[in-house]
């Protein structure tokens, strides 16, 4: 179980090197939505090595919540790109 | 279960990708990408968080820290990193084909200090300056000398937004003219805008008051020493 944990430990290096690299600011939002996800599943991941269903919950939480969070943040700048490309 | 949970070898590693977010967010200059690496930075330390056994600190910091913070932020910085530059209607600015090399030009160079130039129209001059006394908008953007309108320097504009030194075909001098009331902004302006594109002047020199008479020929007289220095 902690060597499945450090496989997705690595995986999570991937989107962060991304988002530090890459410039387009889509890109780093989708590298932001690479490391939400993987970052709740780890959470959800530890809670049932640990037998902890109150960690569950709260995986299962921020794995919605990040989701959201994502969405408004992405509106704001695809509107924001529309306003700068009007004319 | 906390107690061998602690001793945990991952738990060292997942640690380290804390300070690593937060070093990719201070080194950010651009407001919109600190915001996407904010949001990595919240995703990281709920995580760590949520190993570490703080299972209420992990949801707040996801629904409050990540979510609501990032938002209010993005609206914060949308409505403040904004010119609004005074136009008249009666100029068509956005369908003039003549407006959109130096349009183009000025989102070049508002971009690269992450501002973004939002115009507004108005329907004559006593209110555009109006407007700019009330400070409505940061600057007013004006064609003198209705006489010029045949001579616009099109193919120097046309391909030289790009370049330093654009070439002037027939007039050294452009028929617009900004006036602006922000100091840094009349700074940026002045130093990067080449005076073939437009001529710049501050709000409060000689001479600018008669602009509201709708006299423009005395803006034009006192205006062109201020380029000469550049």
């Amino acid at each position: 179980m902690t060597a499945v944990l450090m496989a997705m430990i690595a995986a999570l290096l991937i989107p962060m090197v991304e988002a530090f690299q890459d410039e387009d600011i889509w890109q780093r939002m989708l590298a932001f939505a690479s490391i939400a996800t993987k970052t709740s599943v780890m959470i959800l991941v530890v809670s049932v090595m640990r037998d902890d269903w109150m960690i569950g919950v709260v995986g299962v939480l921020i794995l919605s919540v990040g989701n959201a969070a994502l969405m408004l943040l992405a509106h704001v700048i695809r509107r924001l790109s529309e306003v700068m490309e009007e004319y | 279960m906390s107690h061998s949970a602690i001793t945990d070898s991952y738990i060292y590693v997942i640690m380290a990708l804390l300070p690593l977010a937060a070093l990719m967010l201070v080194i950010q200059t651009s407001p919109y990408q600190a915001l996407v690496i904010r949001g990595i930075l919240g995703a990281v330390a709920a995580l760590i968080y949520a190993v570490l056994g703080g299972a209420d600190v992990a949801l707040t910091e996801a629904l409050v820290g990540t979510m609501l913070a990032i938002t209010l932020y993005a609206v914060a910085v949308r409505s403040s990193l904004v010119m609004r530059l005074g136009v008249l209607s009666g100029e068509e600015v956005r369908k003039n084909l003549h407006w959109r090399p130096l349009l183009t030009y000025l989102r070049a160079l508002l971009n690269r200090y992450h501002l973004r130039l939002e115009l507004v129209t108005y329907d004559d001059v006593e209110t555009l300056h109006q407007a700019l006394k009330t400070k409505d908008v940061h600057g007013t953007c004006v064609v003198f000398g209705p006489t010029e309108a045949g001579h616009y320097p099109d193919e120097a504009l046309s391909d030289g937004h790009g370049s330093p030194n654009p070439v002037p075909v027939d007039t050294p001098e452009s028929p617009y003219l900004i006036t602006l009331r922000v100091p840094r902004l009349y700074e940026i302006f002045t130093t990067e805008l080449p005076p073939v594109m437009a001529q710049v002047q501050a709000l409060g020199d000689d001479g600018l008051d008669d602009l509201g008479t709708g006299d423009l020929q005395p803006v034009l007289a006192d205006a062109s020493p201020l380029t000469e220095d550049d």
